[in-house]
């Protein structure tokens, strides 16, 4: 097939609070397993990057407009950030192979104030990104923190 | 509410596939021990609540365009 007999992607329009009409790819919708806990009303998110290339990746609702977060990989922040995901998690993102997960982690940024970032580590987002399927795994509190300081904390 | 009376070793069963034993009592405590399927999710309700809170600060708070954010990414890199 060469490709200009390639038809266009399908588009739809989404209009959002922060981002105002934004085009999607229909094939890109991500849907949560289970409702993001205090937001049970959406279903289904967009992935969409801060910028070019940026690793910052806003995760905007499909159902309300208002509500969008923005996550990133914990890769960036805090490497040694590997937590073990329930069997339960892995079989409800219908996860086969443990390498196939991704986690993203939702930032606070506090009015703005980048220097006073923090990281939800005690609540990452599990991703299946080939089914485009997702869930707010809650892992244990002893272990990881809600409001992990971003900008503090050393590097190992 | 439904509120039921148990002692220490008796149990409740819900939907005939968890059952949720007493099994100690001590000192205004009470340890719990759980059996259910894999898929049924189980919290401490203030560990969830903490998740919901953090998540209604992530979406309130996170305002502005962020210009910097990416520039502020390599500011940490460089600590």
């Amino acid at each position: 097939m060469t490709e200009t007999s390639t038809p266009p992607s399908q588009t739809t329009k989404l209009m959002t609070a922060r981002f105002g009409e934004i085009t999607i790819d229909p094939d890109k919708i991500i849907t949560m397993t289970t409702p993001v806990p205090g937001f049970p009303e959406s279903h289904q998110f967009i992935m969409r990057p801060h910028d070019k290339e940026s690793p910052f990746i806003w995760l905007q609702s499909m159902d309300d407009p208002e509500l969008a977060f923005i996550m990133i990989s914990p890769t960036h922040l805090i490497p040694a950030y590997r937590p073990e995901l329930p069997p339960a998690v892995m079989e409800e993102l219908q996860i086969e192979e443990p390498q196939q997960v991704e986690l993203m982690v939702i930032l606070t940024i506090p009015d703005g104030r980048l220097e006073d970032m923090t990281a939800n580590l005690l609540g990452p987002v599990a991703l299946n990104p080939g089914k485009r399927l997702a869930k707010q795994v809650v892992l244990d509190p002893k272990i990881y923190d809600s409001r992990w300081q971003v900008l503090i904390e050393e590097d190992e | 509410m439904l509120i039921l009376a148990r002692k220490t070793g008796e149990a409740i069963v819900i939907n005939d596939n968890i059952k949720i034993t007493i099994i100690e009592m001590k000192g205004g405590q009470v340890k719990l021990g759980i059996e259910a399927p894999l898929d049924v999710t189980i919290h401490r309700e203030e560990v969830l609540n903490r998740i919901i809170e953090e998540n209604k600060r992530a979406t309130s708070e996170t305002i502005g365009n962020l210009p910097d954010l990416d520039a502020f990414l390599k500011r940490k890199k460089a600590k």
